[in-house]
C-alpha cells in the first residue's frame, strides 16, 4: 500500500473529497507515509535545517548543528525539544467572562472562576499554535515529548547521530525564571 | 476410594487449570497462550478468513435476532447491544458489531466464575443460563446486563457466548437507570453476580417472578433476556456447526491464534502509525452532589477531581496509560468500578486503531493501565458504592485520550486518523407515563454529539462512538415517555473552531405532554460544566459549555390556539434567554430532581469535539460554504475566522471579499502579538496567585486531593511553579 506524494499533499492540504479521505481512513496504512510526509513538510518551510518530526501545523523538531530544537516555519526558535515549547510562546489567557465570551458567548461560556482558556501564539508571526482549556492554576501542559532517538533507531531503523537523553527539561526553564525573580 | 472428578474443559482439565496454564504461558513467553509461532491461520489464509467470517456472521445474526425479540427501544432502535465469543477461560475471540465496550469486561465475569469454582460449587452444564451486571467484578455500570451461555462440544466446554444489553430499568432509585442521586450499592438496583437463572436453555420461573416483583417495568427486562438468550443460542448452534465442519482441533487452535495474531497486529499498527514518547493532557471532572436528595449525608458535596492523563508509547510498541495525580474517590456514583477503564479503552481503540473487524482481547494486550489506588479511577469501598455514573468520569477522559492518540498519528503523517470527542448529556425522566404507570424513562438519542475536526477535514456532524446516533426513528420514544419530540437540529453555535471545525451536534427539544406527574434529572455520561474539556488540537478551540435547559412558556395555550410559532432551536447564545417567551433555566449536567409540567420543554445540547488548527487559516471557501448552508453567521465568519463576506440577496448566497479578509486576518495576527505576553510574565503572576491561594475553593480542594494521593503530582506542580518545598494548598 502506497500513495503518491501528490495525493498525500492534497490530503494534507484538505483538497481531497470526503469519499477519498474516507477510503484512506479505512484501507490498510501505507508504510512509506512518514518519509513522504517529511519530504512534503521540508518543501514547505523556508529554511534548510532537516525536519526530524512535526509538532504541529507550524512547529517542527529540527536538527540544528548538533542540537535538536523546536522551530516555527516563520523561523522563530523555541529551544531544545525536551523543554515545553509553550514556555517560549506568547500567551493570551481568557480568564474572565468578557474574554471568554468572545469565543464562547452567552450560555456557552465556561465559569471563569474555575476555567481559563490559554492561547499560545508564535511571538514572531502571531499564528495560534495551541489552545489549552484547564482549571485555573494547572501547569502548562507539555502535550508531546517524542522519544526521537528510539523512533529513528528502533522503528525507522536509521539511528540519528549523537543520541540525546530522553528526559523532560522543562523545569530547568522555570528554575531560571525563579532565579531571576 | 473417592472417584477423582474430571474437569469440564479440554481433555478433562478444569477451567481453572486451563486459565492458569494460559496465564502462565503468557507471563513466560509474552505471547497469548504461549503461541510463540502462530502457524494454523497462516498455513491456509483462505480457510482462516472463512473461519473468522463465519463466526462474525453468527454473532451479527445473533445480534439481529435479539433486536427482533426485544421490546426495548434501546435494543430495537438504538441497538445498544453487542455479542462476543469467548474461549473456555473467558478470553474474547471475536466481537459482533455494536457497542464494543465490553470485549474484556464480559470475559472478566467468566474468569470470575472460574476463579470462584463455579465448575464445582455451582455447576456449569450445557444449556445453563447465567446473568450478571455486578460492577464490583467488571462493568461500566449496572444497567449494562450480560447474559452468558456456555458452549459444549461432546461433553467438554469449548467456549462461551455473551450478550450485553443496556437496560432502561434495573430497579434502581429513580430515575432507575443511571441515577445521579445515589451513593450506596442498593440504590443501583438489581445486581446479578454471575447467577445461574436457567437451564436447558430456559429461564427459571422463579427468576421471572424475581424480576416481576422488583422492577417497575419487568416486561421490557424479560424480553431483553429472551432476546439475548435467543441470540446466544443461535451463536452456540452456529459454533457447533463450525466445529463439525472445521474440526475441534482446528477450532481450539484457531480461536487462540486469532487472539495472538491480533496482539501482534496491534503492536505492528502502533509501530507503523505512531511515534514513541510521552503524551500528556488532563480531564477535570465536576461532580455535583450537594443538592442531590441522598440520605448518605457524606455524599452531599460538590467536588472537582483532576484526571491527569499520561500516555507512554514505548519503543517496544506497548502503551502505558498512567493516571497518576487523579484525585480521590468519593461518595457518589461517578467512581470507576474495577476493570471499567478497559471498557472505555476498547470503545476508543475500535475507532481509529482496531477498526478492521478483528478487535478482540488481543487488541488490548499491548496496553497497561495504571489507575492510582484510592482515586476516582480506583476507589476504595467498592462493595458499598453505587456505580451508575462511571461514564461521568471516563467519557471525556477517553475523548481527550482519543486526541492524544490522534497527535501520535499526526506526528507520523497519518493525519486522517486524528480527532477528539466530548461526552454527551441528556435528561432522564421518571414518574407517571401517559397511561398513568410509574415508569423509568431513559431516553436515548440526545447523545448525538459530533466528532472533532481532523487535520484534513471538518469533523462529522451528529456522530457518536456508539450506535446511538443512527437511531432513525426518534419519535419511537413518544410511545415510552409522555412527551412530544419538538425538534432535533444541528446546534449552530456550539462548535470547536479551527482551520477545520468540529462537526455539529444535534440539539434535542422535547415537550412534556400527557403525564400525570413527571420528574427529570440529568447526568448521562457527562462530566463537565464550568470547565470545558481540553479537546482543541494544535490551535483549534474546544467547543463551549454543554447545555441542559428547562424552557417554560408563559402562555403556551394561547400560542397554540393562535397558531403562533413555538421555539424549536436554542438559537443565539446571547439573545436566546432574553427572547424566549417565558422562563429559561440552565442546569449543570447533574441537576437534582425537578418537577416538570405539561408544556415544559427540556432541551439538551451535547458539545462536539474540538477544532483543529488556527481558525484564521480556515479556507474562506469553507467559511462561505458554512454561511451558505446556514452553519455559520456573519459574526462567526468575521470574529472567529477573520473572513469578510456579504450576503447577496439576488443569488441568496454569500460572497467573500478576499482582499478585506486578508487585511482583517493580518490585523488579527497583529492584535495577537500586541495582547500576547511572554509566558514567563504570566507565570510570575500566576505563581504569586498560587502562593496567596487566591483560587476558587473547589479548585483548592481539587489540587489538595491530587497532591494527597500523589507525591509525584505534588512535586511536578511545585517544580513547574517553583513553589517552596513545603508548599501545600
Amino acid at each position: 500500500m502506497s500513495y503518491s506524494k501528490e495525493d498525500l499533499k492534497a490530503l494534507f492540504e484538505g483538497k481531497l473529497p470526503w469519499e477519498q479521505v474516507k477510503q484512506i481512513m479505512s484501507r490498510p496504512k501505507d508504510d512509506d507515509r512518514f518519509d513522504k510526509y517529511i519530504a512534503i513538510l521540508q518543501e514547505r518551510v523556508p529554511w534548510n535545517e532537516q525536519i526530524l518530526l512535526p509538532l504541529g501545523e507550524h512547529l517542527y523538531v529540527v536538527q540544528k548543528g548538533s542540537e535538536r530544537i523546536v522551530k516555527c516555519d516563520c523561523g522563530q526558535e523555541f529551544g531544545d525539544w525536551r523543554q515545553n515549547w509553550k514556555l517560549g510562546a506568547a500567551i493570551f489567557v481568557r480568564d474572565d467572562s468578557q474574554k471568554l465570551e468572545e469565543i464562547y458567548p452567552g450560555y456557552l461560556c465556561p465559569d471563569p472562576n474555575l476555567c481559563e482558556v490559554r492561547e499560545y501564539y508564535c511571538p514572531r508571526c502571531g499564528v495560534l499554535l495551541q489552545v489549552e482549556s484547564v482549571p485555573v492554576g494547572y501547569p502548562v501542559i507539555f502535550d508531546i515529548l517524542p522519544d526521537i532517538d528510539s523512533f529513528y533507531r528502533d522503528w525507522l531503523g536509521r539511528p540519528l547521530p549523537e543520541e540525546k537523553e530522553f528526559k523532560d527539561l522543562t523545569y530547568e526553564v522555570t528554575r531560571k525564571w525563579r532565579e531571576s525573580l | 476410594m473417592e472417584k477423582i472428578k474430571k474437569g469440564i474443559g479440554e481433555g478433562g482439565k478444569t477451567l481453572k487449570q486451563i486459565k492458569e496454564e494460559n496465564e502462565r504461558l503468557f507471563r513466560e513467553t509474552g505471547c497469548y497462550a504461549g503461541i510463540t509461532q502462530p502457524y494454523l491461520l497462516r498455513a491456509d489464509p483462505i480457510k482462516a478468513e472463512l473461519f473468522h467470517s463465519r463466526i462474525m456472521a453468527a454473532l451479527i445474526s445473533g445480534r439481529e435476532t435479539c433486536k427482533m425479540i426485544s421490546a426495548s427501544p434501546y435494543v430495537r432502535e438504538v441497538a445498544e447491544l453487542c455479542i462476543g465469543l469467548y474461549t473456555a477461560d473467558g478470553d474474547n475471540i471475536i466481537q459482533s458489531t455494536g457497542i464494543q465496550i465490553h470485549i474484556r469486561l464480559m470475559g472478566e465475569h467468566i474468569k470470575w466464575m472460574i476463579e470462584n469454582d463455579y465448575e464445582e460449587k455451582v455447576g456449569i452444564e450445557d444449556g445453563d443460563l447465567f446473568i450478571t451486571n455486578d460492577p464490583t467484578i467488571a462493568n461500566m455500570h449496572p444497567t449494562d446486563v450480560y447474559d452468558i451461555l456456555p458452549i459444549f462440544w461432546e461433553g467438554e466446554l469449548v467456549g462461551w457466548v455473551c450478550t450485553v444489553i443496556m437496560e432502561m430499568d434495573v430497579g434502581a432509585v429513580s430515575p432507575s437507570c443511571m441515577p445521579s442521586a445515589n451513593v450506596e450499592r442498593a440504590t443501583d438496583g438489581l445486581r446479578f453476580c454471575c447467577e445461574k437463572v436457567g437451564s436447558r436453555d430456559q429461564l427459571r420461573r422463579d427468576f421471572e417472578f424475581h424480576l416481576e416483583h422488583n422492577l417497575d417495568f419487568p416486561d421490557m427486562f424479560l424480553l431483553d433476556r429472551k432476546g439475548a438468550i435467543a441470540a446466544n443460542i443461535r451463536v452456540r448452534e452456529e459454533v457447533k456447526k463450525l466445529i463439525d465442519e472445521f474440526g475441534i482441533d482446528y477450532y481450539r487452535r484457531a480461536t487462540r491464534e486469532l487472539i495472538e495474531e491480533e496482539r501482534r497486529n496491534q503492536i505492528a499498527r502502533i509501530r507503523q502509525r505512531m511515534v514513541p514518547g510521552r503524551y500528556r493532557n488532563v480531564n477535570p471532572v465536576e461532580i455535583y452532589m450537594a443538592e442531590q436528595p441522598v440520605s448518605w449525608l457524606l455524599g452531599k458535596k460538590d467536588v472537582i477531581r483532576l484526571i491527569p492523563i499520561q500516555m507512554n508509547v514505548l519503543p517496544s510498541g506497548h502503551i502505558v496509560l498512567d493516571f497518576e495525580g487523579t484525585g480521590e474517590w468519593g461518595w457518589h456514583s461517578c467512581n470507576v468500578p474495577p476493570k471499567a477503564l478497559w471498557g472505555a479503552l476498547s470503545i476508543t481503540l475500535v475507532q481509529t486503531l482496531s477498526y478492521d473487524g478483528r478487535a478482540n482481547l488481543g487488541s488490548l494486550l499491548p496496553f497497561e493501565i495504571k489507575a492510582p489506588p484510592h482515586s476516582l479511577l480506583n476507589p476504595d469501598q467498592v462493595r458499598y458504592l453505587a456505580f451508575s455514573n462511571s461514564w461521568v468520569s471516563v467519557l471525556d477522559t477517553f475523548g481527550i485520550w482519543m486526541g492524544m492518540l490522534g497527535l501520535a498519528y499526526y506526528l507520523r503523517g497519518f493525519r486522517e486518523e486524528a480527532f477528539t470527542l466530548r461526552s454527551g448529556s441528556g435528561w432522564q425522566y421518571y414518574g407517571f407515563d401517559q397511561l398513568g404507570r410509574k415508569r423509568a424513562m431513559l431516553i436515548g438519542g440526545p447523545g448525538a454529539m459530533a466528532a472533532g475536526a481532523t487535520p484534513v477535514c471538518d469533523g462529522l456532524s451528529g456522530w457518536l462512538a456508539t450506535p446511538e446516533v443512527d437511531i432513525g426513528n426518534q419519535e419511537i420514544w413518544e410511545l415510552f415517555a409522555p412527551y412530544l419530540c419538538m425538534s432535533r437540529r444541528f446546534h449552530l453555535y456550539c462548535v470547536g473552531y479551527g482551520k477545520y471545525r468540529s462537526g455539529f451536534n444535534i440539539t434535542t427539544m422535547d415537550m412534556i405532554h400527557g403525564t400525570q406527574g413527571l420528574f427529570a434529572t440529568g447526568a448521562i455520561g457527562c462530566g463537565s460544566d464550568g470547565i470545558i474539556p481540553n479537546v482543541g488540537m494544535l490551535g483549534g478551540y474546544p467547543s463551549g459549555r454543554r447545555i441542559t435547559m428547562l424552557l417554560r412558556y408563559r402562555n403556551l395555550p394561547e400560542l397554540i390556539a393562535n397558531r403562533q410559532p413555538l421555539v424549536h432551536e436554542l438559537g443565539d447564545p446571547v439573545e436566546f434567554k432574553r427572547k424566549f417567551p417565558g422562563e429559561v433555566v440552565q442546569f449543570n449536567h447533574m441537576p437534582p430532581p425537578i418537577e416538570v409540567r405539561e408544556g415544559d420543554v427540556l432541551a439538551v445540547a451535547s458539545s462536539p469535539g474540538g477544532g483543529f488548527g488556527d481558525p484564521l487559516e480556515r479556507d474562506p471557501a469553507l467559511v462561505k460554504n458554512d454561511l451558505d448552508n446556514g452553519l455559520a453567521t456573519e459574526s462567526i465568519a468575521r470574529n472567529i475566522y477573520g473572513v469578510v463576506a456579504q450576503f447577496n440577496k439576488e443569488t441568496e448566497s454569500w460572497t467573500v471579499d478576499y482582499d478585506a479578509t486578508q487585511k482583517l486576518r493580518e490585523d488579527k495576527r497583529r492584535q495577537r502579538l500586541a495582547r500576547g505576553q511572554p509566558v514567563s510574565q504570566w507565570w510570575k503572576k500566576t505563581r504569586e496567585r498560587l502562593l496567596s491561594k487566591d483560587l476558587d475553593g473547589k479548585l483548592i480542594e481539587m489540587y489538595q486531593s491530587s497532591m494527597k494521593l500523589s507525591q509525584n503530582f505534588a512535586q511536578e506542580f511545585k517544580e513547574f511553579w517553583q513553589l517552596p518545598e513545603d508548599f501545600s494548598f
